[in-house]
């Protein structure tokens, strides 16, 4: 069986760089289930940092539908994302 | 960069931009010859007939566009923009159809702005809607770039509870262009108001998918528009440097060549830092979008704010060293004024950029 990203990484894993990534951009600490743009402080310009750094991070193409704001509102939302790319990418 | 891709422009143009200028027009054939090899999206892949350029080389091309005709450039930006929007949102079958089109001498506009939707997109009111197998969409566009040129018009609106962009062939039932009448700037760049009567499209002519967030997608489309740009203000200061050098080493007063003046001197110098500052934006902002890094976003924003200001701050100075030389509609600096203020409204005005810088500044926690 090839070895795969989705298995080398685990979610605590994934969820640690992104929330890594999150304090450095926004000098603040969140939780992984928080809503980043609830508070309407964090811009569209910020999603897309988002998207670009999940792909470049976690070597996945966030393509159509996936490309949508529900995927990127909290950080277990975005790691869900990786793991599922990550699996297609196996498949 | 092919060393010929320039030198192809150089010779399409020739020295034609000041009576395109004045006449409010390119000739179409000329627009189709140059897409049709690929010039005016040169960033496609070659697998969808296009240049294969990075964004780095598209950048320099554009500049070279922009230092001979801004509106040419302008046309370069949409088309661009339009092969972006659908190279990104588009699915396989979408980019072959229509990536293959627009680097086959059909041209693209982009429409996001509304008579009452201007700096800010989340006002757009345009709907996008299912009917049957078929999308439904009505709404006004105004100032879309290139759109009196334009096979294809890549329309964003308002789709469920979201957005999305639709494709809509510009001689659809339902379409209507207004040209817009004597532009300040860019004045052969085809710029028209667009309405969009209960156009009908195909279901597959959807770019993106339900749910999708409108500033998002406006944020991929613009980010692209906004590089494009700012890459053409650095064509224009470099026209600008070019003319005013040569006119200060030709034209005499006193009895002494006018760069002699210190004071005329000193605008040389004005104008190159201005060349050169927003070069450098630009090559930095150009490395994050090749590189994949998140930090192109804010970079095509501040490269487009730098550039924007010192083109149209280097094109006054520009006129005022040519002064009665180049104060003539069509001339070269005269064109670059005109069009260099310009570049200080659209893909974000400045004041809009420097809402966003202040954003990155603050983070959210200050
Ligand atoms: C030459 C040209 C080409 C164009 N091409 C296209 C095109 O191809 N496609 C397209 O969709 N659109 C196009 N446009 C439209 C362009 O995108 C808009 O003109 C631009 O977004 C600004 O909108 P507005 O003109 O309605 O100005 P407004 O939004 O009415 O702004 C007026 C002034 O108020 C300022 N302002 C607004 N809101 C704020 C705020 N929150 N804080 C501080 N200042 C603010 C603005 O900066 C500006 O100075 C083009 C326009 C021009 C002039």
């Amino acid at each position: 069986m090839p070895e795969s990203t989705s298995e080398q990484l685990t979610i605590a894993m994934i969820e640690q760089r992104l929330l890594d990534f999150l304090v450095e951009r926004t000098k603040i600490e969140w939780e992984v289930g928080q809503d980043l743009f609830e508070s309407g402080v964090l811009s569209s310009l910020f999603a897309m940092e988002l998207v670009v750094f999940v792909e470049k991070a976690f070597d996945v193409s966030i393509e159509r539908e996936d490309l949508a704001l529900a995927n990127f509102r909290t950080v277990r939302a975005m790691t869900d994302l990786v793991l599922r790319l990550g699996k297609a990418a196996d498949a | 960069m092919r060393e010929d891709l320039p030198v192809i422009v150089t010779e399409a143009v020739g020295d034609a931009a000041g009576r395109w200028d004045l006449a409010g027009e390119i000739p179409l054939d000329l627009l189709r010859g140059l897409g049709g090899k690929g010039l005016l999206c040169p960033e496609i892949a070659t697998q969808f007939g296009g240049l294969g350029l990075t964004g780095r080389e598209c950048g320099e091309l554009t500049a070279h566009v922009g230092s001979l005709c801004s509106s040419l450039r302008s046309v370069m930006t949409s088309q661009g923009m339009g092969a972006w929007t659908i190279w990104r949102l588009g699915d396989r079958t979408q980019r072959e159809h229509y990536l293959r089109r627009l680097t086959a001498g059909e041209l693209a506009a982009v429409a996001f702005s509304e008579p009452d939707a201007g700096s800010d997109l989340s006002a757009m009111s345009t709907r996008i809607r299912e009917d049957g197998d078929t999308l439904v969409v009505d709404g006004v566009k105004t100032w879309i770039t290139a759109s009196v040129y334009a096979d294809l018009l890549v329309v964003f609106g308002r789709y469920g509870d979201g957005g999305a962009a639709v494709i809509v062939p510009a001689t659809s039932p339902g379409v209507r262009r207004d040209p817009a009448q004597s532009p300040m700037g860019c004045r052969a760049a085809g710029h028209a108001t667009v309405t969009l009567d209960a156009v009908r499209v195909p279901r597959t002519n959807l770019l993106g998918a339900a749910g999708q967030s409108l500033a998002m997608l406006t944020t991929i489309a613009l980010t692209c528009g906004r590089l494009s740009v700012a890459w053409g203000c650095v064509g224009i200061l470099r026209a600008c440097l070019a003319a005013a050098a040569a006119h200060a080493r030709d034209r005499r007063q006193f009895g002494v060549p006018i760069a002699r003046h210190q004071l005329v001197a000193r605008h040389l110098a004005e104008l190159y830092v201005a060349e050169r500052t927003a070069t450098l934006a630009c090559e930095r902002a150009s490395d994050c979008w090749d590189a994949g890094s998140p930090d192109q976003f804010t970079g095509a924003v501040l490269a487009k704010l730098v550039a924007s200001r010192a083109a149209a701050q280097g094109a006054a100075t520009a006129v005022q060293v040519l002064a009665s030389a180049g104060a003539q509609d069509g001339h070269v600096v005269a064109r670059a004024y005109r069009d260099a203020k310009l570049m200080e409204i659209i893909e974000g005005s400045n004041e809009v950029s420097q809402l966003i810088l202040a954003d990155r500044v603050m983070g959210v926690g200050g």
